[in-house]
């Protein structure tokens, strides 16, 4: 038996589910961070708001794996530049009445 | 072999998944499940900064209290998305070379942030429960 066909026998079980809910959970991430900053800040929070169907559809792919992941990892760095803009910007206890 | 600083780009990126053989798929979504926990606990470290200083109430006597606990907190998550992202290629690197896996620097890079935001926060509420 050659490398590939040992490769095929391989049976991943359930790992490829857990990683699809680990990509949803990522995907829940960015949209309870998204709607944090919506109450401070409308437009940054839109905006991460939206990143996360995008996220959720990452995980659906299972082609370019490193790019998806290069991908998040960007979108959490834009995420930070972000809230640190509305940290530093924003109004301070801005939840409170 | 691509540069150190070749995974930066998307391109970089890309390469990762042509060097040496497949690995075992298990191995290879246990590597993505790890890299997606560390990008939530980077989620979680903005959202903590961003909370601190957007919810607390001012510590009297100390004017950039909040400030000086949630900014760093952000950048930490921002430190941390980068750091994961490396460990992954690094990780995915030795799998395909079939190398051992080499030591993870986020344990540590996590413990180090936490105590000192824990002794910032202790000296913050100090200075301001004394004024």
């Amino acid at each position: 038996m050659d490398d590939a066909d040992d490769l095929e026998q391989r049976d991943p079980g359930l790992a490829m589910e857990r990683t699809s809910l680990a990509w949803t959970r990522t995907a829940i991430s960015f949209a309870a961070l998204g709607g944090a900053v919506l109450k401070v800040s409308v437009a940054p929070g839109l905006v991460i708001l939206l990143i996360a169907p995008f996220v959720w559809r990452l995980g659906r792919l299972r082609k370019g794996g490193p790019v998806r992941l290069w991908l998040i990892t960007v979108s959490i760095v834009g995420v930070s530049l972000l809230a640190l803009l509305v940290a530093l910007i924003g109004h301070g206890a801005a939840l409170r009445p | 072999m691509p540069s150190s600083w070749d995974w930066i780009t998307p391109g970089g990126a890309a390469r990762v998944g042509e060097e040496g053989t497949e690995p075992d798929p298990r191995f290879t979504f246990a590597n993505e499940r790890t890299f997606l926990a560390w990008s939530r606990t980077a989620l979680a470290l903005v959202v903590a900064g961003l909370g601190i200083v957007q919810l607390l109430p001012p510590f009297p006597g100390v004017p950039f209290g909040r400030h000086l606990l949630g900014v760093p907190l952000i950048v930490l998550g921002a430190v941390l998305a980068v750091v994961a992202y490396a460990e992954w290629i690094r990780n995915q690197r030795a799998l395909r070379l079939s190398r051992p896996l080499p030591h993870s620097v986020l344990p540590w890079l996590l413990a180090v942030m936490i105590t000192g935001m824990a002794v910032i926060s202790a000296i913050v509420l100090l200075l301001s429960a004394t004024r």
